[in-house]
């Protein structure tokens, strides 16, 4: 009885020192993640600023115009066309889409 | 006999023992009880590091969320002099590094002093070299820099950030309690070989970033009124410009250009004229525009209609002993075609008909001589004089742009408010503010500040704006396909040497709005001293058509031709 009770005794030693241990180890493991994740973040913000420095409308007009020779549209080279259910980027104006609805050219009553 | 030698050696070993007892006590008690407060501290200090976080500033981007302004960590690099043996070669090592010369920093490490910041946020690859050099007495922390990825665009309305990320100018300024990240200071737990052990309070240790916005400032259409200002600025050699694009039915603003440029990544050589926002800062005498609000209070309070006949005096008249002159002859003709014409003596008698207190209220009501509170520092009232303050020539002088002081915001809010059926809306430009988890904080809603004229009016003044632009003043503002309305200026300005209207320096300048019969742009085109040609109609009308139609274009607006091929197409 008395060499189980010393053996559990020294177990439980073992178990509270391993435990610190393993507590330890942990805390360097996170650290060296969150060091990880950190470098990770930096490197995803410069890679955010280099992509919008490169999708700049200015520099985008600057190789569409000077590298690949593009012009801007002239009239009757664009036609809109929109679908049922289309939204365009603005807010909508509601008596044009009455207008065109009812195939009506007057009528702007905003109220 | 043996008894006491031996006792006495008893006594000698026992006085050993409390002595030495006696010593340890001693030094117990000095290092835990006398010096426990240094020896605490000292242990701190080499056991524990205090460390200073500041989130990171928050992303600004445009209405589609394409980034204009964000953070991003970059190395500053700092030296311990005191600890330096020889801060000359240190010097000369870091020089071509850092790019500064080499005496100027060793003018720094010769400091007495235990820490000095020798080049703060610099580029990523400076710091990597400053690593492998790895310099006794030089470190390196992270900071966040500000960037503005698209350099000068919408440089005036996104203003700046200082060094230590506090906001100086526009946006950044006026959203400073939004935009900067929370300071925290953070107690680490340090190793032996001066590793971070155990942070605590791991996950308080992130300070919470700052609070992101986003504009009603579309990127693309900013780009479209900047290069186009920009053409125009230099092809009139003119001093300067602005374009404020804005969505009249709900005040959004969508572009606000001002010429010339700067670029917010590099304003250490700038002057605050170079970055002043001059859509609002900025006060000018408006000239004939002002004429369409003078124009709608006369319809809205009966004073004329558009078919009122008007004689314009064949091109001049006197008023409190000065002479009013029209560029041309004008004799008989209805009051739209006055307008369309620009009759500054038909203007005159419209504001002499109205009277002083119903055209100051009218003035009032646009919104000149007070602020619009677009979100946005800087911005200034104008002037407008009240009514005891005129002069015997004040009505009629007001009425045709001149003796009243407007900012080009306030102009283009007030042509808007007749785009918009005569209700007036509050320009802004941040939509929403986001916290750092994408939560919604704020929510800017279009806001009404008044009806003005009634729907019956703007509806009389849009058709006699459209005249303008098809049989008067503004034709060259024309967009082939759509409808445009609008008002062509050309103001005198006045010389500040001898205080009278100068006869070389004008303000040109146009407002209107597209497609007249449902607006989508309400956008005024002001340039400033254009050199040559002045009138608004020649150097300002053509802007507002290449801005207008490469808008239209690209917010898929449909051309009146294209309606009626629409249709075409569906009766076959």
């Amino acid at each position: 009885m008395k060499t189980v009770t010393i053996m559990a005794g020294v177990l439980l030693i073992f178990v509270f020192v391993w435990e610190r241990v393993d507590v330890v180890r942990l805390g360097y493991q996170i650290e060296r993640l969150k060091t990880q994740k950190i470098l990770l973040e930096r490197e995803r913000d410069q890679l955010q600023v280099k992509f919008s420095a490169l999708t700049a409308p200015e520099r985008i007009a600057k190789v569409a115009t000077e590298k690949l020779g593009l012009v801007p549209p002239q009239q009757g080279q664009v036609l809109m066309v929109h679908l049922p259910g289309e939204t365009p980027s603005l807010s909508p104006s509601p008596m044009e889409q009455v207008r065109l609805a009812k195939q009506e050219s007057t009528g702007r009553e905003r109220e | 006999m043996t008894a006491g030698p031996s006792r006495g050696r008893r006594y000698v070993l026992l006085l050993l023992l409390l002595c030495g007892f006696s010593i340890i006590l001693f030094r117990l008690v000095t290092l835990q009880v006398l010096q426990a407060a240094e020896l605490t501290a000292k242990a701190d200090r080499q056991h524990q590091k205090t460390v200073s976080f500041e989130g990171a500033r928050g992303m600004v981007s445009d209405r589609h969320g394409k980034v204009l302004a964000m953070n991003v960590e970059v190395p500053s690099v700092f030296g311990v002099p005191t600890s330096l043996e020889s801060p000359s070669t240190v010097a000369r090592h870091l020089s071509p590094v850092l790019q500064i010369r080499s005496n100027e920093l060793e003018k720094k490490l010769r400091q007495d002093k235990s820490f000095v910041w020798l080049a703060r946020k610099i580029e990523p690859e400076q710091g990597r070299r400053l690593e492998q050099l790895s310099l006794d007495g030089i470190g390196v922390v992270m900071e966040g820099r500000r960037f503005y990825p698209k350099g000068p665009l919408l440089a005036h309305v996104l203003g700046f950030s200082g060094m230590d990320g506090q906001g100086l100018e526009g946006l950044e300024r006026r959203y400073d309690s939004h935009l900067h990240g929370e300071k925290r200071v953070t107690v680490l737990q340090r190793d032996a070989l001066g590793r971070t052990v155990f942070p605590k309070g791991l996950a308080e240790q992130a300070p919470t970033p700052g609070h992101a916005l986003t504009l009603t400032v579309d990127e693309v259409i900013q780009y479209i009124a900047e290069k186009e200002l920009e053409e125009a600025v230099t092809h009139a050699r003119a001093k300067s410009g602005t374009i404020i694009v804005m969505e009249p039915s709900s005040g959004a603003i969508l572009a606000m250009a001002v010429s010339p440029r700067f670029d917010p990544n590099v304003v250490a050589a700038l002057t605050p004229d170079r970055w002043r926002n001059r859509a609002l800062t900025d006060t000018y005498e408006p000239g004939s525009t002002m004429k369409a609000m003078v124009a709608a209070a006369a319809l809205e309070e009966k004073v004329m209609t558009p078919d009122s006949v008007v004689f314009g005096e064949n091109g001049q008249m006197v008023i409190a002993n000065t002479t009013i002159h029209d560029h041309d002859r004008l004799g008989w003709m209805t009051f739209s075609e006055a307008i369309q014409k620009s009759s500054n003596i038909v203007a005159a008698k419209t504001g002499m008909a109205l009277g002083e207190q119903k055209l100051y209220h009218y003035l009032q009501a646009f919104g000149f001589g007070q602020r619009t509170e677009i979100d946005l520092p800087g911005e200034v009232s104008g002037l407008l004089k009240t009514p005891k303050d005129w002069g015997r020539r004040s009505l009629a002088s007001i009425s045709m742009g001149q003796e009243i002081g407007v900012t080009p915001l306030q102009m283009v809010s007030a042509v808007a408010t007749l785009a918009n059926g005569g209700v007036m809306m509050k320009p802004y430009v941040v939509s929403e503010v986001r916290d750092q988890k994408g939560r919604l904080l704020k929510e800017v809603r279009s806001q009404v500040k008044r009806r003005i004229v009634s729907p019956d009016t703007a509806r009389t003044m849009t058709t006699i704006l459209e005249g303008v632009v098809t049989n008067g003043t503004g034709t060259k503002a024309a967009i082939p396909g759509f409808r445009v309305a609008g008002k062509t200026g050309t103001a005198q300005k006045i010389d500040p040497r001898t205080g009278t209207y100068s006869s070389t320096q004008f303000v040109g300048s146009f407002v209107g709005y597209v497609p007249a019969e449902s607006p989508r742009l309400a956008m005024i085109v002001i340039v400033d001293e254009p050199q040559g040609e002045a009138w608004g109609g020649v150097v300002a009308a053509p802007v507002f058509r290449r801005v207008g139609e490469q808008v239209l274009n690209y917010l898929g607006v449909s051309r009146d031709d294209t309606v009626k091929i629409a249709l075409a197409m569906k009766d076959h």
